[in-house]
């Protein structure tokens, strides 16, 4: 049985799709089998940050709607053995999505795939609670800068009041991605630190993605950045994919703070 | 205020982004209603109409320590 994490942030353009198709490739890489899932419905976007914009047939709502199989839905990563793609409908908005269509699609998904990783869109609405409903673990992530981590924090409250684990009492796990850390900013003050954000929002750390020139060029050409080993951001996603197969990764940089929790919480979503 | 800020003319934009971001977020969270507050409300308002003329329902919410009291406002037309 997989595991479901959505990966979530309030705010829109933090790097939330770019994510999303970076720790796909990296847990793939690890050799899991692994489905990346569309949750933004009417505005598509992993698809073209994956490079498979033109091998969009199917979508989840076809799935959904019984109107074409798993199988025929499902896009094969050109990056990596092991990972595919459910993209979201274009033309359809989130009002599509019904609890227990989207209920149903995901165990299905889980039967077949070790790692499901919902893509949530932008904001809090309807859209945002279909993704978190039914994940094990969120995924929460946030540039250094206040208005990313004020709506990360309205974010994790919803997941903490809304997802079915919290409706049974069971706790959520949440872990923080901190992207777009521009160093020198941050030693020369002018940039919240990574200790400063974890205090705010009093969550886990999971790993730190430093700005990079090259998650555009990325983008661009449809190769997600991790697939270059020589850029610092890539290396970061790739430690970050192998904390979350369950790897004790250390964090390289002197100026983070992880508690050692965090690996024995990733382990304990596994049993 | 930082330590630090006491050497610097200037405090530095991060220290004060993190203390503005702790007020902001400390409020944010006192001020959110729970997430079923509008359903539920629907509900009562529901259930009241078949007994009353009401037509709406006020929910008030006060913290202390680690409890939150509800309190439901009926208004009855005479």
């Amino acid at each position: 049985m997989g595991i479901v994490y959505a990966i979530i942030s309030g705010k829109g353009g933090v790097g939330k799709t770019t994510t999303t198709a970076n720790l796909g490739i990296g847990i793939a890489q690890e050799g899991k089998k692994v489905v990346l899932v569309d949750f933004d419905l009417g505005q598509r976007n992993l698809d073209l940050i994956l490079g498979l914009e033109n091998r969009v047939i199917y979508d989840m709502v076809h799935v959904m709607d019984d109107e074409a199989g798993l199988k025929q839905a499902l896009i094969k990563s050109k990056h990596a053995d092991n990972l595919f793609l459910l993209a979201a409908s274009q033309t359809k908005d989130k009002s599509v999505l019904v609890q227990e269509k989207v209920k149903k699609l995901i165990e299905i998904l889980k039967e077949e795939f070790d790692y499901v990783i919902l893509d949530a869109p932008a904001g809090i609405e309807s859209g945002f609670e279909h993704t978190i409903m039914y994940a094990d673990a969120t995924i929460i992530v946030v540039n250094p800068e206040v208005s990313s981590i004020r709506d990360a924090d309205k974010a994790i409250g919803i997941v903490d009041a809304k997802s079915e684990k919290a409706k049974e009492n069971k706790k959520v796990q949440k872990f923080l991605v901190i992207n777009r850390i521009n160093p020198s900013m941050v030693s020369n003050g002018d940039m919240l630190a990574s200790a400063d954000i974890l205090d705010i929002l009093s969550i886990d750390l999971l790993g730190k993605i430093p700005e990079d020139k090259g998650i555009i060029e990325a983008s661009n050409s449809g190769k997600p950045i991790i697939l270059n080993e020589n850029s610092q951001a890539g290396v970061a996603y790739k430690r970050i994919s192998k904390r979350l197969c369950g790897e004790n990764v250390p964090f390289e940089d002197v100026e983070s703070f992880v508690s050692p929790s965090i690996i024995t919480k990733i382990k304990s979503l596994f049993q | 205020m930082s330590f630090f800020s006491l050497f610097n003319k200037k405090e530095k934009s991060a220290g004060v982004a993190k203390d503005r971001l702790r007020i902001a977020i400390s409020s944010d969270r006192s001020n959110t209603s729970y997430p079923f507050m509008a359903e539920m409300k629907a509900d009562i308002i529901e259930v009241v109409r078949k007994y009353t003329q009401a037509q709406s329902v006020h929910i008030t919410r006060e913290s202390d320590g680690d409890v939150d009291t509800l309190g439901i406002e009926i208004i009855i037309p005479r």
